[in-house]
């Protein structure tokens, strides 16, 4: 059910991405000289007509005077003029398009190839950018520059074109319209000189043109329009909910790197195709990439050996196939086994494949007699799926000529290893033949041959075997002396010893194989891991670019810098950035595409940029440096540069999120605040102001005619009222302080009782009349805190506790150490107390005021500042009953710190 | 030494210089100052001042940090440069660590706004008796139950004597040779114990804790001593 509605909302996704972008109509013909361009330029005629605003891009007349006329009238955008070794050539202005955008934009020859230095490489990539801006385009292309006919029309016509289009252009199709001509009618405009063809060409086209070829082609391009519609319809129909293809029919592709890969990833493409289904290419790396890599390394590059290069060969082929593979829309994976069937089987597994497809194996003759040839293996192993097997005219040529890595020269290291182990093995049996009396000797050969094995590779461990063989055969089998043997027995122990070697040597250096493709695994996910760990720790943007780059460069060897949202970093690297990086990277964040080097946009650029996020509307991009010796990417590094690109755009979206929702918190809060102040500082301010407006006021007014002790009472109240403003705004000015972000305690060491002190002192000048009583043990070590903060607390509790005591009713200050060694102090009033359900209420800030306009009550401040400052020492603040169940106890817990080390006092030097 | 009186001997004839922009301020400690005999000249802004205390002198300052022309800090650092005239800064609430720079910066004291008037003249007094004093010989604080002889290393409680180690001794003395005044932990600190131990703030805690013991001292509702958190140490003269 769930594959079900995923491929519904994909296709309602896809249904959606086609209505807000432009959309793209094909005029597809056979060969050239069919007409396309006159059509497509009816087809604009038409639709000027009805009032759209068609703009020709460009269009190629040929010279033909027919389509001259019909673009005739078209408004036409002027062409760019580019130089190019020294010669003027023009170009479609693709900026001049994009800021003009018509509502549909002419563009011929869809798979033409730009002037070197243009954006693109490739016209259907500036086609793809227009479409990307919203604009419909009208382009022309012929069938054999589709790329995953590209073969069958090698083969039908015998030439190769090289200017292809990816079919994944063709997702934006709105429609696909087929030009057809007969193939006896094209011939004639062929002979007419009406068919444009570029001179140099013309003579090899002329083979191309045979009706045969023709008639060929024409079905060819039929077929492709008839799939395209069946692919839409299908679309259609599963966006709209109705039953689709009903199971996930998964195509996965193998493929070696042999020079027919890329055959073999267009063949299994137009198989999953066909059936519209999802397929993916995978490799099986036995390690022995790996190992070609690091021997690469060991070995000056003049010695690198032919192995080494035919390897190195092998995966840049992989690497183009598995290009060709993301072109065409498919996933690309390298798996890790050494056993290559069942690396296959596995991966058909997680991916619900009912097909693999396969190239026809190299028929090695032993092994084809033994079972042992994949195809073999994969029919007896995995009977439940469909197996496709391609054959290709070069396969049995290439198997000819492939050189195995096996059987390549040996590293520096290797003939010294081969010989110490094999002159070894003769000394170490002759004493064992002389003191011990062994009769057969061929185990301390074996032994020298396994540890060759051991720990280098099959061609030194086969090496090691032959040479013992003949040390044991020539030093130690009567004869002696000689490569004769005498006795029968004397045979068949020699040729047991062989084979023995040889098995032995072959399971050896195979596990070391193996080993060496799970290390190359294991640094992947060690890598990603790496990776991971940094990113989890990365609070916000900044620190997430700061961990993202920091390990792309100690992980890829290059140098990295990203741009995530407006936020850049590293800024080392992003000096060395010039304005043409720039306008790659940011060419990058807006296409959600790769640009740079080792691609094919803007490929000047010395940094390969990679988009961060390129689904949720490009969060930003990576720059990637490599040494510039580095000529191409390893499949290996590109995969893990790529994940880990991922990896830290995930990242950056959780801190976005994160902030995000902080944001809207606050705001929320803010806006709560924000009212319950403002009515706070009517009523807080006001009070104390009018009763000091209104004393001030009657004193100077009616001052004579009062008695002394009125006067006095009225100066009294000014006094008083004046120092309660005070405290109100000493509140207010605590509250944003501790509110400012980034409140830094300055910790010392204080003693509880010097600060409980402080702070009794300071309440009992504003409220003479309030008794404390203290109960603090003698000996408590000093608190590492911010003294003048938690003095603030402390009389922020004592000062709530005096306003709701009854006169004469002691307040009580207890300390106390806590058994899990916290500090304790409970301040309890004898006041009315406080019910159950509002205890935790009262350190909201404001409370008071919510209550009501009470004017004993004071600002509903004075806890919450509490709370925020011993909060900052991560401690906490509850509100108990009372002693006797009468009253208020507010309860303080801190953390008491590091203990001072009290030696240092004993032993400190003298003043 | 004598006891805290309310009008010392010689205090009529002090004259006190108040820098002060605000002119109800100016006006409420003029005449707070002039009902207790002394004499006062009035500055508006930093140089006004400046160049009063320079043509006319004066006894003791009372500067505002918040002036019109200059930062008050600046005109303290100036004054300071020419001038040891006992000075108390007036300053709207701030954070201690402001407070201590400012006493580091050569201020004798400070008093906050608002402030009552009573507290302001106590520190007046305070400082233009331990002016006074400078030159006298070792004095003897006598307040009827404590008893400390500097000069002879003598402290008594109630008559009885108490044994103070030498550290305790030495920090009672920095306390009780400038009673009233605040004195900030880190210069307690570096008298004590030299430059590199400014920052231990927790042996001055645990000395001032033996010390207070001795003394028949409660922390939690001290007499003599005095914490200011975060700032320093005061010594309350206690009247007989």
């Amino acid at each position: 059910m769930g594959a079900r509605q995923t491929e519904q909302a994909d296709a309602l996704l896809g249904e959606l991405k086609r209505q807000s972008a432009g959309r793209l109509t094909v005029f597809l013909g056979a060969a050239p000289g069919v007409g396309k361009t006159y059509a497509m330029l009816t087809r604009a005629r038409e639709l000027q007509r009805q009032g759209m605003d068609v703009l020709i891009g460009i269009v190629e007349t040929h010279g033909r005077a027919e389509t001259l006329a019909m673009a005739e009238g078209l408004p036409l955008l002027p062409r760019k003029r580019v130089e190019y070794q020294g010669r003027q050539l023009e170009e479609m202005d693709l900026d001049g398009l994009l800021a003009r955008q018509p509502a549909i934009a002419l563009v011929d020859e869809l798979a033409h190839r730009n002037i070197p230095g243009s954006r693109h490489e490739r016209r259907w990539q500036d086609v793809e950018e227009l479409l990307d801006a919203g604009i419909d385009v009208y382009t022309t292309v012929n069938v054999q520059h589709l790329e995953s006919v590209n073969d069958l029309v090698y083969q039908i016509t015998g030439v190769r074109v090289s200017e292809t289009v990816p079919d994944a252009v063709f997702e934006r199709l709105r429609d696909i319209r087929l030009v057809d001509l007969p193939a006896r009618e094209l011939i004639e405009r062929l002979n007419q000189g009406k068919v444009y063809l570029p001179e140099q060409a013309a003579h090899a086209l002329q083979a191309f043109f045979s009706p045969s070829n023709l008639t060929a082609l024409r079905e060819l391009a039929m077929q492709t329009v008839a799939e395209y519609v069946d692919t839409d319809l299908r679309e259609k129909r599963t966006a709209r909910g109705l039953e689709g293809s009903a199971i996930q029919r998964h195509v996965l592709i193998a493929i070696d790197g042999r020079e027919y890969s890329e055959y073999l990833v267009r063949a299994g493409a137009r198989i999953a195709e066909r059936r519209g289904a999802p397929w993916s290419v995978v490799t099986v790396d036995t390690g022995r990439s790996a190992e070609a890599t690091r021997l690469a390394e060991d070995l000056p590059q003049a010695r690198a050996s032919t192995g080494v290069r035919a390897e190195q060969q092998r995966q840049m082929e992989i690497d183009k196939a598995f290009a060709l593979a993301r072109s065409l829309g498919g996933d690309t994976e390298v798996l890790h086994n050494t056993d290559v069937a069942q690396a296959l089987l596995d991966a058909a597994a997680v991916r619900g494949a009912r097909s693999i497809v396969i190239g026809r194996s190299r028929d090695r003759f032993m092994a084809r007699l033994l079972n042992r040839t994949l195809t073999q293996q994969l029919l007896l192993r995995g009977a439940r799926y469909e197996l496709t097997i391609v054959s290709t005219p070069q396969a049995r040529k290439q198997a000819l000529g492939l050189t195995d890595i096996r059987g390549e020269l040996l590293t520096r290291r290797e003939p010294a290893l081969i010989l110490v182990a094999s002159l070894g093995a003769v000394g170490t049996a002759a004493l064992a033949e002389r003191f011990l009396g062994l009769q057969d000797l061929s185990m301390v050969f074996l032994v020298a041959v396994m540890l060759v094995a051991a720990r280098t590779r099959m061609a030194a461990a086969v090496i090691t075997a032959v040479l013992c063989f003949l040390a044991y055969n020539f030093f130690f089998i009567d004869p002696r002396y000689t490569f004769l043997i005498s006795a029968h027995r004397g045979v068949a122990t020699v040729l047991c010893f062989l084979a023995a070697a040889l098995i032995a040597g072959r399971l050896a250096s195979r596990l070391r194989m193996q080993v060496v493709a799970l290390r190359a695994a294991n640094n992947h996910a060690t890598a990603m891991q790496n990776l991971g760990r940094k990113l989890a720790q990365a609070a916000d943007l900044g620190q997430v670019i700061a961990a993202g780059s920091a390990v792309l460069q100690s992980t890829l060897h290059a140098e990295a810098w990203m741009r995530i949202n407006t936020e850049s970093g590293p800024a080392g690297n992003a000096r060395q950035l010039t304005d043409k990086d720039r306008v790659a990277a940011d060419w990058t964040q807006q296409h959600g595409q790769a640009s740079g080097r080792y691609t094919d946009t803007l490929s000047n650029s010395t940094w390969w940029f990679l988009p961060v996020c390129p689904d949720k509307d490009s969060l930003g991009v990576v720059g990637l440096r490599f040494p510039s010796g580095m000529g191409r990417l390893s499949f290996e590094q590109r995969r893990l540069a790529e994940s880990m690109v991922d990896d830290i755009g995930q990242a950056a979206l959780r801190t976005r999120l994160v902030s995000e929702l902080e944001v809207a918190r606050v705001t929320g809060e803010t806006e709560r605040l924000r009212s319950a102040l403002l009515s706070s500082v009517s009523h807080d301010l006001r009070s104390p102001l009018s009763s000091m407006i209104g004393a001030a006021d009657s004193l100077s007014r009616y001052g004579q005619d009062m008695g002394p002790e009125d006067r006095h009472s009225l100066l009294e109240t000014i006094h008083v009222e004046g120092e309660r403003l005070d405290r109100y705004i000493q509140n207010l000015l605590d509250m944003t302080r501790l509110g400012q972000q980034g409140l830094t305690l300055s910790r010392d060491w204080i003693g509880i009782d010097e600060l409980v002190g402080s702070a009794s002192r300071r309440l009992q000048r504003y409220e003479p009349g309030a008794r404390i009583e203290h109960d603090i043990p003698p000996g408590l070590p000093p608190i590492h805190v911010h003294p003048a903060l938690i003095e603030q607390a402390l009389f922020n509790v004592l000062e709530n506790a005096a306003k709701f005591s009854p006169p004469q009713e002691p307040i009580r200050v207890q300390v106390r150490r806590t058994e899990d060694d916290q500090l304790r102090i409970s301040v309890s009033d004898r006041g009315p107390g406080i019910p159950e359900d509002e205890r935790r209420r009262i350190f909201d800030m404001f409370y008071s005021v919510e209550r009501g306009d009470r004017g004993r009550h004071g600002t509903g401040l004075g806890l919450t500042i509490v709370q925020g400052i011993v909060g900052a020492h991560m401690g906490s603040v509850e509100a108990l009953p009372g002693l006797d169940d009468q009253g208020t106890t507010i309860c303080l817990t801190l953390p008491w710190g590091p203990y001072p080390s009290q030696e240092h006092h004993a032993h400190a030097p003298s003043p | 030494m004598p006891p805290l009186h309310d009008s010392p001997p010689g205090a009529a004839l002090a004259r006190i210089l108040v820098i002060d922009d605000e002119p109800q301020i100016r006006k409420f400690i003029d005449i707070s100052l002039r009902s207790q005999g002394y004499g006062t000249l009035l500055a508006a802004t930093g140089q006004e001042g400046l160049t009063l205390l320079a043509s006319k002198g004066a006894d003791l300052v009372i500067l505002d940090l918040g002036l019109p022309d200059r930062d008050g800090r600046e005109v303290l650092q100036e004054l300071r440069q020419w001038s040891n005239v006992p000075l108390i800064v007036l300053t709207v609430r701030s954070g201690e660590t402001e407070k201590v720079a400012l006493l580091d910066a050569g201020a004798n004291d400070y008093v906050t706004k608002p402030f009552g008037v009573e507290e302001l003249l106590a520190r007046i007094r305070a400082l233009l008796r331990m002016a006074g004093l400078r030159s006298e010989p070792a004095p003897v604080y006598d307040d009827g139950t404590l008893r400390v002889d500097l000069a002879a290393r003598e402290v008594s409680l109630h008559g009885q004597a108490v044994g103070l180690t030498r550290k305790e001794f030495a920090l009672l003395t920095l306390l009780v040779r400038q009673p009233g005044r605040l004195i900030t932990q880190t210069q307690l600190l570096r008298d004590m114990w030299g430059p590199t131990h400014v920052e231990d703030a927790h042996y001055l805690r645990v000395l001032v804790g033996k010390l207070r013991q001795k003394l028949g001292e409660d922390a939690s509702a001290p007499r003599y001593i005095i914490t200011e958190p975060g700032v320093g140490l005061r010594f309350l003269p206690q009247e007989p």
